[in-house]
């Protein structure tokens, strides 16, 4: 009886179905006790009720429930079977078909002891009385299976941007959502480097359910369309537990899960059903589906990447969705070099997502290395609480079915602005190798140089635009100035210009939050705004301790939301994701900028 | 009755469609777990889709694990929501199928009348139900595939006999042909609601509500569970 229940002894497929299965539970088991609570709460009022102050004399004189006062002849009221106070017999409930009665209190203790379930728990202790009232096996399997995801949340830093705001009613969780996104991402793309290796190993067992998977398929489609969708998550997760040492690693980045929106698809087995199935039903934390991703990366450390893929992409306001149209591939490599196998399809993610409704991919396109596809993928994301996307297509390449092999990890879009509800012409892109697309990943929007300077109280007065801040500091307090210089390298709108600006956050140790903007410059694929930003106020000490954000903009038409270009940061809380080394050019210069007061240090930063 | 083709090994009614209102819909007035169980191929899962969803797919596919629906009935003035978890009655799964049984009020233990096996281990599955459950669960045992005359194995009399030894209420049903479904479900509803004001009822002095805890009352002897393992 006190063995511990986990899923760990399971095939990773089989995992999936249950975890998905769990799922379901949690949802009905979450409406369950919202159920119970308001039972509860109710009957705790009536409680109150009733409740007499201490210092009453309520025993005799009079009813417990209403407290009308009892006579001593008439309306002597009873005493309560159940809680063996005296009521009167306005406060009697009758038991049905019998004689016997209840106060209120304790007839609705019972009403709600039958609709609470409460009764069978109580029962139940009698045999079991160690055991928890309402966890249910689920919950404690869902538990021990989700331990390690706790770690995968906490964006470190608060948003940069927090300006930017669209009006609506979801305006502030927007806001919340949009916090640390950058970070997040970095980090869980970070992680999903570093921890490739080591989730390689699983290799074999995944090739084996597969062969699992595969059998089932022939037995019956329907089932194991079904069951298909979510094969993946599981390996994902499973594979989470099964390593502990990528928790420790993962929890070395103070690295903090953006509460995202938008939904990561990912669904991965390799189905050669005619179509991908979307329940939407899945929901996986982002990390684990990144961790999905890599550990599938592991599968094709060895193989060849080769080729290009063609996709266009756009939101369509209408169905709330994000379509992405994919033509075709060329050149891929071989799933099976010796065989000359390739059978390849297409699968998208968005990353990173904490609420994943699931993944898209495509047909399987049967022994070729030039697929055409055309098709398009649907991704189904509400406008209103997501903010930008990153969209890595992936490509893999199934040989077999029963020994599916995945290669090819591919094209990240970084930043995407769906918004704009235009169909991007369709481009080519470069599949690339899963590392080397990981390592892209931070690289792909565009650099930003600028200079900077902290200015000592000896050092030269202030500069004109000092905005906010600086009212309540003591004098000797400096000032850290830049100059943004311009950015480029930018992800360009699809007419190949921006109407780009740069906001500048420097976050004190005390989380106050100083912030300022750039003009706007319009039309211009590489900005060069020359524009200075002035944080007065602030010491070396505090500096040293603080966070500067910048990030770039791209000003949105129609009131839309400005898209966000990419960001940087430079000081304490700088990311691990721009190198794990602690002196990457960035942190270097910034650490000059610092120890070298009146003096104006150059850097180019990268924008994440 | 219509004669039947050779049944299929075991039903798997499967589709992904299930209902997104399971989980959203708070009307209703109490919600009882249900397990079933028995060997594999008995046609658990079929019987569940055919109670749910009135569908019935000759197809077989074993569960993975468990996995549940939900149905929502009304009984006795009451609305009930029922969360029916089915089981895989393959023995690998057996850690994972037994940590369930603790938190279900009532039992479907069900064999194959073509089954003799399937027959043979009622026993054993009633023997998991003593050890892992509440003292009170309430067991109905179902003979299933009654619709297969020609390749029965195990007669009625036989399922009745055992049931009655076992202390179980008995049923033959057949989810091809919708047989005595329904029936198994709400009778088990009913058992279970018995038991609730039973236990409500008598051993009610904690029913102050001031405290619960492990209760000092009798515990009563099961009325109809004289298993004799």
């Amino acid at each position: 009886m006190a063995q511990e229940v986990n899923l760990n002894s399971l095939k990773d497929l089989e995992r999936e179905v249950i975890l998905q299965v769990l799922y379901r539970d949690q949802a009905v088991q979450n409406v369950e006790e919202e159920r119970i609570r308001k039972l509860k709460t109710h009957l705790q009022h009536l409680r109150w009720k009733g409740a007499k102050s201490t210092n009453q004399d309520y025993r005799e004189k009079s009813c417990a429930r209403c407290q009308r006062a009892l006579g001593l002849l008439l309306n002597r009221g009873a005493v309560c079977r159940g809680c063996s106070y005296r009521v009167c017999a306005q406060c009697r409930v009758f038991l049905r078909k019998t004689h016997a009665w209840k106060c209120t209190v304790c007839f609705e203790d019972r009403n709600v002891k039958i609709k609470s379930g409460q009764w069978f728990f109580e029962e139940r202790a009698k045999k079991f009385p160690t055991e928890g009232k309402h966890r249910t096996a689920g919950a404690k399997l869902l538990q021990s299976y989700q331990k390690p995801s706790k770690i995968s949340v906490v964006p470190p830093t608060p948003p940069p941007h927090s300006e930017n705001q669209c009006g609506s009613q979801t305006g502030l969780q927007e806001l919340g959502q949009f916090k640390g996104f950058n970070k997040s991402v970095e980090n869980l793309f970070l992680s999903v480097t570093t921890h490739m290796k080591k989730l390689s190993k699983s290799q074999n067992d995944m090739t084996s359910d597969k062969h699992h998977l595969a059998t089932g398929h022939r037995q019956s489609k329907g089932r194991s369309e079904r069951r298909s969708q979510s094969d993946t998550a599981i390996n994902v997760t499973t594979r989470k537990v099964s390593s502990p040492d990528i928790l420790k690693s993962l929890n070395q980045e103070d690295s903090k899960h953006s509460p995202d929106p938008v939904s990561k698809q990912q669904d991965s087995s390799s189905n050669p059903a005619a179509r991908p199935l979307f329940s939407g039903e899945l929901r996986h934390g982002s990390l684990i589906s990144i961790n999905s991703t890599c550990t599938e990366m592991g599968n094709f450390d060895n193989a060849n990447v080769t080729g290009e893929i063609e996709f266009a992409i756009r939101y369509c306001f209408k169905t709330h969705s994000l379509e992405i149209c994919i033509k075709a591939c060329k050149n891929l490599a071989y799933g099976e070099e010796k065989k000359k196998k390739c059978n390849p399809y297409i699968k998208i993610y968005l990353l990173p997502d904490r609420s994943s409704q699931g993944k898209r991919k495509t047909r399987v396109q049967k022994n070729t290395t030039d697929p055409i596809f055309q098709e398009t993928l649907k991704l189904n994301i509400s406008a209103d609480t997501s903010i930008f996307l990153q969209a890595p297509v992936n490509q893999w390449q199934t040989n077999n079915w029963a020994q599916g092999n995945f290669k090819n990890q591919v094209v990240l879009l970084n930043f995407y602005d769906y918004r704009r509800g235009i169909l991007s012409n369709i481009k080519l892109y470069d599949l690339l190798k899963a590392e080397t697309c990981e390592d892209s990943v931070p690289h792909n929007n565009g650099e930003l140089a600028l200079r900077a300077k902290l200015v000592l109280p000896s050092g030269p007065r202030k500069l004109p635009e000092a905005q906010e801040g600086t009212d309540d500091q003591p004098p000797l307090n400096g000032q850290l100035c830049l100059v943004v210089l311009g950015a480029k390298n930018l992800p360009v709108r699809s007419d190949g210009t921006l109407n780009s600006f740069v906001k500048g956050c420097l976050t004190l140790p005390n989380q106050q939050k100083l912030r300022l903007k750039s003009p706007v410059l319009k039309k211009q694929a590489c900005p060069q705004w020359k524009h200075s930003f002035v944080f007065s106020g602030v010491t070396t000490s505090q500096l040293r301790q603080s966070s500067l954000e910048l990030t770039v903009w791209d000003q949105a038409i129609f009131g839309m939301n400005d898209r966000l270009l990419g960001g940087a940061r430079l000081g304490s809380k700088e990311e691990p994701a721009s190198g794990t080394d602690s002196c990457s050019p960035s942190k270097l210069q910034w650490q000059k900028v610092l120890s070298n007061p009146n003096l104006w240090t150059d850097m180019t930063l990268v924008l994440h | 009755r219509l004669a039947s083709a050779p049944y299929p090994q075991m039903a798997s009614a499967t589709d992904s469609r299930y209902g997104q209102k399971e989980s959203s819909d708070q009307n209703f007035d109490y919600m009882f777990k249900i397990l079933i169980i028995g060997n594999s191929s008995v046609g658990k899962t079929s019987f569940l889709f055919r109670y749910a969803d009135d569908s019935f797919t000759p197809a077989f596919v074993s569960t993975v694990g468990i996995d549940f629906k939900v149905k929502t009935i009304y009984r006795n003035d009451k609305r009930i929501k029922l969360q029916i978890w089915d089981t895989a009655g393959q023995e690998r799964y057996r850690t994972i199928t037994t940590a369930y049984y603790r938190g279900a009020m009532g039992f479907i233990l069900m064999y194959d009348i073509t089954n003799e096996e399937s027959f043979n281990a009622v026993q054993d599955w009633s023997t998991q139900i003593k050890t892992y459950s509440w003292d009170n669960a309430q067991v109905l045992l179902v003979g299933n595939k009654c619709d297969m005359e020609d390749e029965r194995v195990v007669s009625s009399e036989r399922g009745r006999q055992l049931a009655d030894h076992l202390g179980f209420e008995f049923f033959e049903a057949s989810a091809k042909d919708n047989i005595n479904v329904k029936q198994t479900f709400e009778r088990l509803v009913d058992v279970i609601c018995e038991k609730m004001s039973e236990s409500l009822d008598t051993a009610d002095p904690a029913v102050t509500g001031a405290k619960q805890g492990p209760q000092l009352t009798d515990q009563q002897a099961p009325p109809h569970q004289d298993c004799a393992c």
